[in-house]
């Protein structure tokens, strides 16, 4: 298996050579690189892969310390709508 | 049980007085009270406990605290069960997740070409 | 008076909720771990003094005594979102709603993956993962294992690894890509480890003695490491080679690793395979901030305390008000400093629900997080007192802004 075909983000398989590639055509921030490429749009959060895809997009852009590069968003865990609405069996 | 670590030099013996039967796509497997359903299924040797929905990749524990939700599973009915921090119980009826029926069409070369 | 609510069940924010409740408020911790304790559940380490640091046994003390102190633990339970909802903090639970003036974020850290191909196969995961199941669910994550990544965490973990009798085959460093750059380069993890061995006294000198004696500093340079490393308590801990692949059918059958340069380049020709049943990644431990996040707290990115921290002061209050934080969201340190953390957070959200008193308490407090982190065994950043003065840095220019803005 080749670097380019690694994956990064596990839950959307997004691979490492798709992700490269797309910080460098469109040097992207981290944020527009997930959004261009679904990588840590997953099941978890991002939780796993934030750091990767931070690094690569921050190998051409420059990080601002004063701000997460990649926004959480609640619910920070799934909620099922059963127990959202209170529904009970 | 062999893969259960009974007699560790420094921390306290485990307690295996408690069994529980439960099943896992539907095979019949024995857990301890008190251990997790990844936990329980490790100890009987095993280590896929989904497939990624789209690719069919198997998928096993990854964090086991809860964090990358790679092991969910279902449990009795219910989805989007993490396997690393539920506790195995008696009669659990425990199915993993696997690749879904409709694929998607890899738009993202004409899209960013 | 309603009750203080904590979010993590960790040494910090037991150690907060066994504080608060001391001083006769009520108290609930939340956690979704089916076991109180957190990260310390895990640990397992001898300490220069010959006594053990028993995670399982701590976590059992702590949980304890904050039920003795009357603190009310729910487990198992997630918590998906916290908003401010006029004068209150509305946290939202798969079960229920709860409401609070003061509320803790103790929610601890995550581990930083070093991806490498063929990492999802079953059978790779992370080293706490690794750490988890061996010392807290008692089933072997495998019998014959390789560790990526060589740092304070994958060699202490190693070693509880070996103690319950589960084969390590090598520590070695992952192939270098953009994400594992810092962990693959073996110039900057053998000045990572050399720093660790500044630590006097230390748990890890006497632990690693392999490693961090004059006789390892003798090997130092890193152009002559030996190809096949350096044994540490049995272990080959290898910093000229890499995992350039995870191989198997279905799940790990084993690793493909390479020699690599002095830089951490591979060297064509090189490439062995090393049968293993587990893979254990081991990139470190970032501070797991997304509460303090969704809350609105500002963040400032710290490389000394493992990447974006919530905004706080030394009484660890965060500019949003009624937000406390403790433990590693905060950075990454051990245990005891998180325990004396969560005693400060403790003291000063007492302090402030009951209308003050206890401000020389805190001060001790303060105090005390300072002698713990001294005196820590366990280092997971050399420079982390730099780190903690930025950060007083960022919070008063922080305070001097709102002023500025209120006049």
């Amino acid at each position: 298996m080749t670097d380019n075909k690694m994956i990064i983000c596990r839950c959307e398989e997004v691979t490492y050579g798709e992700l490269v590639e797309t910080a460098e055509k469109f040097g992207c921030t981290p944020r527009e690189l997930k959004l261009r490429t679904r990588a840590g749009m997953g099941y978890c959060g991002g939780r796993t892969c934030r750091s990767a895809v931070d690094s690569i997009a921050l190998a051409a852009t420059e990080r601002d310390i004063s701000e997460i590069t990649l926004k959480y968003q609640p619910p920070i865990r799934p909620v099922s709508f059963g127990k959202l609405g209170d529904v009970t069996k | 049980m062999t893969n259960r670590i009974l007699n560790h030099p420094v921390l306290d013996p485990i307690d295996e007085s408690e069994v529980v039967t439960f099943t896992f796509d539907n095979k019949e497997y024995k857990g301890l009270r008190h251990e997790s359903i990844a936990a329980a299924l490790l100890a009987n040797g095993v280590r896929t406990l989904r497939h990624h929905e789209e690719s069919g990749t198997p998928r096993g524990i990854y964090c086991n605290i809860g964090h990358c939700f790679e092991c969910r599973v279902s449990v009795n009915g219910e989805q989007g069960v993490r396997a690393c921090l539920t506790p195995v119980q008696e009669g659990m009826n425990i199915e993993s997740g696997g690749k879904l029926l409709t694929t998607v069409r890899d738009w993202r070369a004409s899209q960013n070409g | 008076m309603g009750k203080v609510i904590i979010i993590g069940a960790g040494p910090a924010g037991l150690s907060a909720a066994i504080t608060i409740a001391e001083k006769g408020l009520d108290v609930l911790v939340i956690d979704e771990y089916m076991v109180g304790g957190g990260r310390l559940l895990g640990q397992l380490y001898e300490e220069p003094n010959g006594n053990w640091w028993n995670g399982i046994k701590e976590s059992k003390s702590l949980v304890e005594r904050a039920k003795n102190a009357g603190v009310e633990i729910q487990l198992h339970t997630p918590v998906s979102n916290i908003e401010r909802i006029d004068d209150e903090w509305v946290i939202y639970t798969e079960s229920e709603v709860h409401y609070t003036s003061h509320l803790l974020l103790a929610t601890g850290a995550a581990e930083t993956p070093l991806p490498i191909p063929g990492w999802t196969l079953p059978g790779v995961m992370s080293v706490g993962a690794a750490q988890v199941m061996t010392n807290v669910q008692r089933v072997k994550p495998g019998n014959r294992g390789v560790i990526v990544g060589v740092n304070v965490l994958s060699s202490a973990i190693a070693m509880e690894l070996k103690i319950a009798n589960i084969d390590v085959a090598c520590i070695t460093l992952p192939k270098m890509n953009i994400p594992t750059e810092k962990s693959a380069d073996p110039m900057e993890v053998m000045n990572s480890l050399l720093h660790v061995s500044h630590m006097a006294p230390s748990a890890f000198v006497k632990l690693g003695s392999k490693l961090m004696t004059n006789d390892f500093m003798k090997r130092m340079g890193i152009t002559f490491f030996p190809k096949n490393g350096v044994k540490m308590w049995d272990i080959p801990i290898m910093l000229r080679k890499a995992v350039v692949e995870i191989y198997g059918d279905g799940k790990v059958e084993g690793v493909k690793i390479a020699t690599i340069s002095p830089s951490g380049e591979v060297v064509a020709g090189t490439e062995e395979n090393i049968s293993a049943d587990f893979v254990c990644i081991a990139g470190g431990l970032y501070p797991l901030a997304e509460l303090a996040a969704v809350a609105g707290c500002p963040f400032y990115h710290i490389e000394e305390l493992g990447g974006y921290v919530p905004l706080h002061n030394e009484q660890m209050q965060t500019p949003v008000e009624g937000l406390y934080v403790a433990g590693n969201i905060t950075g990454i340190e051990g245990a005891k400093v998180a325990i004396s953390q969560g005693v400060t957070a403790g003291l000063a959200i007492a302090n402030d629900v009951l209308g003050g008193g206890l401000e020389s308490n805190i001060q001790q407090a303060i105090a005390d997080i300072e002698t713990t982190r001294d005196n820590a065994y366990i280092q997971f950043h050399p420079e982390v007192k730099e780190g903690k003065r930025k950060l007083q840095q960022y919070w008063e220019e922080h305070q001097n802004k709102s002023v500025a803005i209120t006049l």
